[in-house]
């Protein structure tokens, strides 16, 4: 923490011939564990700290953070928060509700006839071989989900106007049941939205307490069991949402916070305070939105534009895509189980990490998915774990230093690992370092076989991308794990624990507006799509004028498919001529382009159906400023040696990474210790350090 | 040789000379070799039936025939697929690389017709090893009818195309003369087209994996870890089948009919078992009928092993050593072994259920903790006509009113799941893009209360479907279950059996049977369907007031 403090104080000193007073911005993670609180000024110079996370009301050690971070400063809270221009905030308020399940209590009002949608799921199961699971329990049971007579149709013509009875009852019975929040979600509002507007209206009047969402303002689109169940998280996670922003502004506000406070959301794009109330089941990603949108800023900063972060912790490594500088996003995704069809960053999360369980199973060795967590933890942890795992084959390797203590940790108990793998080395007959070893081989290839299956199904070829190392147990894996991917350059930042709050600070204000236009493009005409896309990009930046008056970013996407295919893709549309009278074809060839870069074909004479159009608008104008260059330490201090064991036990450098100096090489074998992380290099593995001091390591073939 | 009988491998003696660590990376990336397959299926395919309903399947055998890994989409294809290798490897004896191996007859390895097979040999070193498969259902086959299902086919030359084993791709090069002949015999010819390279590159992009992993182990160390991967699946089987009760058991399922007036057509299991060895017997089953109600050799093994899969842990894997303990017997002549030439289209569906239904019944007193009430069974429905608004004709297959699942120990039957066959692996899709792209108004939508058998826990429930179409056409049907509810287990009562009816706009009304073409519908007409519940588990409780169970009671 004092480390990543000193990146930029050194070159603050550099900077201040021009007198100046300092002005801030805050990006502030509230984690498991830990709150971190980064603050920059307006040279880039960047402070960050931890504070404990106080669960039952996280404002609480935001506060406490802040205050901390004035402490730090030296400056009066008031004085550090009215020279604030703005503060950014990750939370883990609606992931929390949704994962524990102590949400909102709510109800669902549906179109008549059609209560079940919700819990159908589509008629899909995930485990077809699992035939004596129960059915999980719907977050809104049947009881609380009302039919309501009204109707419209595919084509937004009304086939039933909505009846006034069949609301009262239904109110009525809301008002029994006590609910906290309501969804509304009529079969075709993405097209008519009326009758949700008149319902919204009426509830407004006889329960104006509760939290309502309308799946037209949620999620305006077809397909009615995506629809619902993404506004039946928002109304489930809303109400408490609600209150946690309502409490933390005032807060804020009486410290003398005066700015607007900026949430980020699930996409990766930061929205303020109120959108971000109403779009609750948009911040269900929130936290880890941070450190993919650092990623991005990586993948800028670098000119490394195409990047797959590998971020493995102790349960689960955690990888994202930066495709062409953009952080991949993805409109599949959920959580807990609960479908929320907004897009949001595509993370993918395999079940291998620093505490999987290695044992032995029908003689062979196995690791994971079993993870002995945060408790007991590594049996070197010394908590009461018995079962070995990665992290202590690695304190058996000497790859993790026994002596070094780890961030809250205490040191590590190296006897304890090995009487750990010893015992698993005895029920599999080998020697204690190839057991060891194997733990290491098998998760290294779980972890590159679950990044091979995500990018390929994704439509990415691993080898033309660099892994960006982060997360405390990636730095012993990365080369490995990379060198399996046939891929060839690894990034390891040297504050990759505060990278998802500084990624905060470096996203841009985004707003996307979409709606449905089914229909084959042959059936569209240009000026109608002209217009289709004119009014988004309206509705898009009228949200963003309000709140930032620099130069607007608009970018033009459409959900797009093949009559019959039932994936729709997304295809980015801002290359074409959109004044051009061919604007249509553009539009098919911009498709069959992308069809063909992700599945390899396109078929010419298909119908081609426009299912959704969207409109990001983005504002950059509050750019960070650059990343200060690493200050040129004294001269290089010669390394420690060690002894590790690669095949056999050698000797090998071990470099602490802070004190490493711009443009020095290094060449494997090695080890570099970091603050939070560990980082080996094999033989021919090679590794220059740059100008902000991170790793930029070459990998050797395998 | 009517009788067939699987002798169970010898395995305890094999000496282990694998390193336990080389072991499990080779197992890891088989697997993953054939997940990477089924993904580039889910992802390339073409049509409907293929990306949205999965039904496909990939796997990897060796040169033996044994099942190494398999992708699961939907169950209904565990284990089939050594067979069409079987089948194709008596035909091409000595293939070479590059070659493409297609098939899809039920006579010749395959389920049923519309599920075209392709094969590809996998060398290492010159030497022929492994062999990478994908079979997929095809939207149509040629045939009488649209889609292949005919219930009035009384022989299967008018259920579609037949591709005996023959060669798609010789040593690389495309037989396009083949692929023409192919696709001129099938109604969407581009469909077909699309969907045989999405086969073909899966097929080959796991041939890639497979030769990597050749040239990174070494081709003898690859099979001796297989080798140790297929004793360790069997060894965990055998442990979970020696936990049951010995004994002789016997279960019957039922089937409404042929569709040609033979009713109450029984399946009939005989399960031995003892210590770590089970056979089921199917002998007594009932003689074959003149329609399509037939199983294939193929596809009644797939059930047999469907049914044996189910009862054991979801997680094994499915491979050739966990089905060593499993043994099979059946008579040629029966309705789940058809003679030569007689049609077999809906044995994917039906007889499928009913012999997984048989199996698990027979098995309930021997292992009661694992078994589960029975799953709906299958009542497919199509209307194809004219869309009048949009100027165009139309065909849509009715995916929606899925019935419900078996209760069992763990808990309720998921509602609006599906068949045993499918297992909640089938989507149906969003009413709103059908209302959009069919002439066709969805009026009611909802679970069908008090659907699903009593018990201890409850079936799950079917659905009540009100289908109003807006357009003139006609209604094909195909399917069973309309007199046969899905079977309670250990004193669960049976699920309620589904019923379709036609309700015209004049207001008179008929029943849909399960097994007819060409019904006419006109505008306004609704078609009302209630589907199947699945079978309760378990006694229920005397004051038939069980809290898990209120849901199916209230409005």
């Amino acid at each position: 923490m004092g480390k990543a403090a000193a990146i930029g104080i050194a070159s603050k000193v550099r900077k201040t011939g021009v007198a100046m007073t300092p002005s801030y911005r805050i990006g502030i993670d509230v984690g498991g564990t830990f709150t971190d609180i980064v603050a920059i000024d307006q040279d880039g110079v960047m402070i960050f700290l931890k504070t404990p996370t106080t669960p039952e009301n996280q404002a609480l050690g935001v506060v406490e953070g802040i205050s901390k971070l004035a402490a730090r400063l030296e400056l009066p809270q008031k004085e550090l928060l009215r020279r604030t221009s703005r503060i950014v905030h990750g939370t883990t308020v609606a992931t929390n509700a949704l994962l524990e399940r102590k949400g909102a209590r709510i109800a669902l009002l549906t179109t008549s006839g059609h209560r079940d949608v919700l819990e159908m799921r589509e008629g899909l199961k995930l485990d077809r071989y699992d035939l004596r699971s129960p059915p999980p329990a719907p977050l809104v049971p049947r009881e609380r989900r009302l039919g309501i007579a009204e109707r419209m149709r595919a084509d937004g013509s009304i086939l039933t106007p909505l009846e006034r009875a069949s609301l009262a009852e239904a109110t009525r019975r809301l008002k029994e049941e006590r609910v906290d929040g309501i969804a509304v979600c009529y079969l075709h509002s993405y097209r008519n939205d009326r009758h949700e507007k008149e319902t919204l209206a009426y509830l407004r009047e006889e329960l104006p307490d509760a939290y309502v969402s309308l799946s037209s303002e949620v999620l305006p689109q077809i397909k009615e069991y995506e629809r619902v169940s993404t506004t039946v998280v928002n109304a489930y996670v809303g109400p408490g949402l609600r209150a946690y922003f309502a409490d933390l502004e005032h807060r804020l506000a009486t410290s003398g916070y005066e700015g607007t406070l900026y949430i980020i959301l699930s996409h990766g794009g930061v929205a303020p305070i109120e959108e971000a109330s109403r779009l609750a089941a948009a911040t269900v990603l929130s936290g880890p939105a941070g450190g993919v949108a650092g990623c991005r800023h990586v993948a800028l900063t670098t000119g490394n534009l195409n990047l797959i972060p590998f971020d493995m912790g102790g349960t689960s490594t955690d990888i994202s895509l930066i495709v062409a500088g953009e952080a991949a996003l993805s409109s599949n995704r959920g959580l807990a189980g609960q479908r929320i069809a907004m897009r949001s960053l595509d993370i993918i999360s395999i079940g291998a990490g620093g505490g999987s369980i290695a044992r032995a199973e029908e003689g062979a060795l196995d690791v994971g998915p079993q993870s002995a967590g945060a408790r007991p933890g590594p049996v070197c942890y010394g908590l009461n774990g018995t079962e070995p795992t990665v992290t202590d084959a690695n304190v058996v390797l000497g790859r993790l230093s026994a002596d070094r203590p780890l961030p809250g940790r205490g040191t590590l108990d190296r006897a304890a690992a090995e009487r750990a793998v010893d015992e698993l080395a005895g029920k599999l007959g080998l020697a204690r370092e190839r057991t060891a070893e194997g733990i290491v081989e098998v998760i290294n290839m779980k972890m590159a076989d679950g990044i091979r299956l995500a990018t390929v199904s994704r439509g990415v070829d691993p080898r033309e991308y660099s892994l960006l190392s982060f997360g405390g147990a990636a730095g012993l894996h990365a080369c490995d794990v990379a060198r399996a991917l046939d891929i060839s350059r690894i990034f390891v930042p040297n504050f990759a624990s505060v990278l998802s709050a500084w990624g905060m600070l470096s996203t841009p204000l985004r707003y996307e507006a979409s709606r449905t236009h089914i229909g084959d493009t042959r059936s569209l005409c240009a000026d109608d799509l002209r217009a289709l896309f004119d009014d988004l990009a309206k509705v898009a930046t009228d949200k963003i004028i309000a709140k930032a008056a620099a130069e607007i970013r608009i970018q033009r996407s459409a959900e797009m498919r093949y009559g019959e295919q039932i994936y729709e893709i997304d295809v980015p549309l801002d290359d074409l001529d959109w004044d051009a009278p061919d604007l249509m074809d553009q539009v098919s060839d911009a498709f069959r382009r992308r069809h063909e870069a992700l599945f390899t074909y396109s078929l010419s004479g298909q119908d081609i159906v426009l299912v959704n159009a969207r409109v990001a608008a983005t504002s950059d104008a509050d750019a960070l400023p650059d990343l200060p260059a690493s200050e040129a330490k004294r001269s290089a201090a010669p390394p420690k040696q060690g002894r590790i064991h690669l095949g056999s036990w050698r000797k090998v450098p071990i470099y602490p990474l802070d004190a490493l100096l711009p443009g020095q090489k290094l060449a494997g074998p090695a080890l570099i210790e970091a603050d939070t992380t560990t980082v080996l290099l094999k033989d021919d593995d090679r590794a220059v350090v740059n100008r902000w001091g991170w790793l930029d390591i070459a990998v050797a073939a395998r | 040789m009517g009788v067939q009988k699987k002798q169970p491998a010898s395995a305890a003696s094999r000496k282990r000379t694998l390193d336990p660590i080389t072991q499990t990376v080779i197992r890891h990336r088989l697997t993953s070799i054939s997940a990477e397959m089924g993904e580039a299926m889910l992802r390339t395919s073409y049509s409907q039936i293929l990306n949205s309903s999965r039904d496909f399947s990939v796997a990897i055998c060796d040169d033996q025939c044994r099942l190494i890994a398999q992708a699961d989409h939907i169950p209904v294809h565990v284990g089939a697929l050594p067979w069409a290798l079987k089948s194709a490897k008596e035909t091409f004896p000595d293939p070479q690389k590059g070659d493409v191996i297609l098939l899809n007859d039920p006579y010749y390895g395959g389920s049923h017709l519309p599920d075209v097979t392709a094969l590809i040999p996998v060398f290492h070193s010159g030497r022929r090893l492994l062999w990478t498969i994908v079979r997929a259902h095809q939207s149509d086959i040629g045939g009488a009818t649209h889609g292949a299902y005919n219930p009035t086919a009384t022989e299967i030359w008018q259920e579609g195309l037949r591709i005996p084993p023959i060669l798609l791709y010789e040593r690389g090069r495309l037989r396009e003369d083949i692929l023409e002949m192919l696709a001129i015999n099938v109604r969407h010819a581009r469909d077909f087209r699309g969907d045989l390279a999405a086969m073909v590159g899966a097929a080959h992009l796991g041939e890639r994996g497979l030769e990597r992993l050749c040239d990174e182990f070494g081709a003898s160390l690859v099979t001796e870890a297989i080798s140790a991967v297929l004793d360790a699946s069997e060894s965990r089987a055998r442990a979970i089948v020696e936990s049951w009760a010995d004994g002789v058991y016997t279960g019957e399922a039922l089937l409404d009919d042929d569709g040609r007036g033979r009713e109450d057509i029984a399946i009939r299991a005989k399960v031995t078992k003892r210590g770590g060895e089970i056979e089921v017997d199917l002998s007594a089953s009932d003689p074959q009928t003149t329609s399509f109600v037939n199983s294939s050799h193929a596809n009644m093994q797939s059930a047999v092993a469907m049914a044996f899969a189910f009862l054991l842990d979801a997680d094994i894997p499915k491979n050739a050593g966990t089905f060593r303990p499993l043994s099979v017997v059946a008579k040629p002549g029966t309705l789940v072994w058809a003679k030569e030439n007689a049609p077999v289209t809906l044995c994917t569906s039906h007889p499928s259920n009913e012999i997984i239904e048989a199996i698990i019944k027979a098995m309930a007193p021997a292992c009661p903790e694992r078994v589960m009430g029975g799953w709906g069974r299958r009542f497919r429905l199509a209307i194809k006509g004219q869309d009048a608004r949009r100027d165009r004709s139309f065909i849509w297959h009715m995916f929606h009113a899925r019935p419900g699942g078996g209760a069992s120990a763990g808990g309720e039957g998921w509602s609006s799941i599906g068949e045993w066959h499918s297992a909640g692996g089938i989507k149906f899709g969003s009413i709103e893009v059908d209302e959009a792209r069919f002439p066709l108004l969805f009026r009611k939508h909802e679970f069908r209360l008090a659907s699903g058998g009593v018990g201890r826990f409850r079936g799950g429930m079917g659905v009540d479907l009100e289908l109003i179409v807006e357009a003139k056409g006609l209604i094909n049907t195909a399917g069973d279950g309309a007199r046969h509810g899905a079977a309670g287990m250990l004193g669960g009562g049976d699920g309620l059996p589904h019923s379709y009816r036609l309700i015209r706009t004049d207001g008179s009304s008929r029943t849909l049977k399960t097994k007819e073409v060409g019904i006419e519908v006109g505008p306004g007409d609704l078609i009302d369907v209630r589907s199947g519940g699945g079978g309760g588990w378990g006694k229920p409780p005397r004051s038939g007031s069980h809290p898990r169970s209120a849901k199916q009671a209230s409005p």
